[in-house]
């Protein structure tokens, strides 16, 4: 499969280079009442790699990715995404510079078929606004069935031209997630956020899970951040990790690295913090 | 067919007909309560403000006259003639897409995030601030609309239903209103067209979206904003629609605006969140209505109409409170 999902996209050049800095969010930190879900955490993201997120659970790392792609405002630190510098984040702002995501549980249009689903990932990619696309019915059309094209392609990439046409709240679990993956493709994004795409998987499902995620990476050079439970498939598809604890950056490093790391053993096998 | 079968189905066809004036009120509510969560309080006021406006460009009434002449002391009332109706309904339309606009920026934007019931309370306000508005720039004297629709009764059907009848029996046809039945031609080809609105353009997936998930359609890059000012416009579309066959059929004025709480047991039956729902709901109210009215009305000394479907609505909540077809919904109100 060597054809790129969207040859024309306006997010193909940023100007950056490959390992170059995408991201960095530094001194993140963020509380709800009382709890504090992240400490001062800083790290970077570079363009083309596969970025692990890992720690136990709730250290913090779905409240991170909500943080970059703008559903929570830290209180303090800042977040640099292509060089632009800001305090937070706002959803919109975030899908529309290309940062697409997953969720960790699934979050899919259930009513509609996977096609609509997919479809709605292309949003920010569509020219004008919703309401000059509800007034102008021809252009939209011409430019819909442009935008069918590259969903096709993403579906077929994906293996599920067999269930274009169902509503996905119909679908088995491992399928939903995978057009989840798919909708998130569909914006041609240049930074992909997934939150445990392989949690709840069988070993097979995992596997094509894996498969799609480093071929994504792969032949179209998108960067990739990742929260992943699995140490095997962490350590197989991430270039870089950072372990998060108790909302602190315990560690930060390539797979070997944060692997005989001290903390994050300690982290894992559950040794007392205090 | 015997007599009494045949007024058996007059009575079923009439309630059919008073049920899609139930259901376009209903859907109203639905669409926006789908896209946002908001029970918009003010849906029958807008089908009245979007009535009054359209009679006042009909008829070339200078709006705000009363204000303008109680301040300047001058005597103004008509501008001219008034606008053909096609362009009337037209500069209508873009009112309401203008009211819409207004609403989101003035009010909804500031309450993102809010407790439904802080919405609700908003809607509420909405609606007595549009029927004053209504009052104040179009007068509050019950106005005639006539938008060009046949009206009165069908002979064409009386006479062939007529012959239904057995000879000799003195059976007069069918009485039906042939203003009602371009009110249900008219209702059906907006529910087809909203539906596929809906389904086969980009604005009505991004629609649908909203409605199934919100934090999913924000991950996407929908904006709630336009989506808000766009449910609201077409909720505007429904109202003014609704507007155009209650005004048409029992004058331009401010009880229509209660319209909406005959909409209120309709969502009940047909559950707040679902289309469908609302158009079978009015449906079955009209019809139940009509048949109460007709069967059991002579037994309790009439007017059977008046409550029979709050009496529906309110087994409905303690037997099935989601409705034919809704959500779990009563606790998001
Ligand atoms: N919206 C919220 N309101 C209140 N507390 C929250 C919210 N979101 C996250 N938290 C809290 O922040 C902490 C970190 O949660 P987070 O979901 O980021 O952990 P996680 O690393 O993704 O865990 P898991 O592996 O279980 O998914 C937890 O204590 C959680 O309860
Ligand atoms: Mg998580």
């Amino acid at each position: 499969m060597n054809q790129h999902i969207d040859p024309g996209s306006l997010r193909a050049d940023d100007g950056i280079e490959k390992g170059g800095m995408l991201l960095h969010v530094d001194n993140i930190s963020l509380s709800f009442g009382g709890v504090k879900a992240i400490s001062d955490v800083s790290f970077d993201i570079k363009k083309g790699e596969i970025r692990a997120i890992i720690g136990p659970n709730g250290a913090g790392k779905t409240s991170m990715l909500n943080v970059i792609n703008g559903f929570y405002h830290p209180q303090e630190g800042t977040i640099t995404f292509r060089g632009e510098k800001r305090r937070r984040m706002k959803p919109h702002a975030a899908a529309s510079q290309g940062i697409a995501r997953t969720f960790q549980n699934i979050a899919l249009f259930k009513g509609m078929t996977t096609l609509d689903n997919i479809m709605t990932g292309r949003m920010t990619l569509m020219h004008g606004n919703l309401l000059t696309q509800a007034l102008w019915v021809g252009p939209a059309q011409r430019e819909e069935l442009a935008h069918r094209e590259t969903v096709e392609k993403i579906i077929d990439f994906l293996e599920i031209e067999h269930i274009r046409k169902t509503p996905v709240g119909r679908l088995p679990y491992g399928l939903q997630k995978r057009v989840e993956l798919g909708r998130a493709l569909a914006a041609d994004p240049a930074l992909l956020l997934l939150d445990e795409p392989m949690a709840g998987m069988n070993l097979e499902e995992k596997e094509d899970m894996s498969r799609f995620v480093l071929d994504v990476n792969q032949q179209f050079g998108t960067t990739v951040a990742l929260i992943e439970h699995d140490m095997g498939v962490v350590m197989d598809l991430s270039d870089r990790v950072v372990v998060l604890d108790y909302g602190r950056k315990i560690g930060d490093g390539t797979p070997d690295e944060v692997r005989n790391n001290q903390n994050v053993i300690d982290a894992y096998l559950g040794v007392s913090h205090d | 067919m015997s007599p009494d079968f045949l007024n058996f189905i007059e009575t079923v066809l009439n309630g059919l007909m008073t049920g899609v004036m139930y259901s376009l009120v209903a859907l109203g509510f639905v669409l926006i309560f789908k896209a946002s969560g908001i029970f918009n309080f003010a849906q029958g006021v807008m089908a009245l403000f979007a009535a009054l406006t359209l009679v006042g460009l009909q008829t070339g009434q200078v709006p705000f006259a009363h204000l303008i002449n109680a301040v300047l002391g001058t005597d103004v009332h008509h501008w001219g003639p008034g606008l053909p109706t096609v362009l009337a309904i037209l500069v209508t339309m873009l009112v309401m897409i203008a009211l819409a606009f207004l609403i989101e920026k003035v009010v909804l934007k500031h309450l993102v995030n809010q407790e439904p019931i802080i919405l609700f309370m908003a809607t509420i306000g909405l609606a007595y601030f549009l029927e004053g508005t209504g009052d104040l720039m179009w007068g509050a004297d019950v106005k005639a609309l006539d938008v060009g629709l046949p009206s009165g009764g069908s002979f064409w059907w009386e006479d062939v239903t007529r012959n239904w009848a057995p000879a000799g029996s003195d059976y007069f046809g069918m009485y039906i209103d042939t203003l009602d039945v371009s009110a249900a031609i008219i209702a059906v080809v907006l529910v087809v067209a909203l539906t596929l609105f809906s389904q086969y353009t980009a604005t009505g997936r991004a629609l649908r979206a909203v409605a199934d998930d919100h934090q999913a359609a924000l991950s996407v890059g929908i904006s709630l904003r336009s989506i808000w000012v766009i449910v609201w416009s077409i909720a505007g579309f429904v109202a003014l629609v609704a507007g155009i066959m209650w005004g048409a059929k029992s004058g331009v004025q401010f009880s229509l605006s209660l319209i909406a709480l005959k909409a209120l047991p309709v969502l009940i039956l047909g559950g707040f969140t679902s289309i469908p729902g609302a158009i079978v709901g009015g449906l079955i109210i009209g019809v139940g209505e009509k048949l109460a009215e007709a069967y059991v009305g002579p037994l309790v000394g009439g007017a059977v109409e008046n409550w029979f479907a709050y009496m529906v609505a309110l087994a409905f909540l303690l037997f099935r409170p989601q409705g034919l077809y809704g959500e779990k919904i009563i606790e998001r109100i």
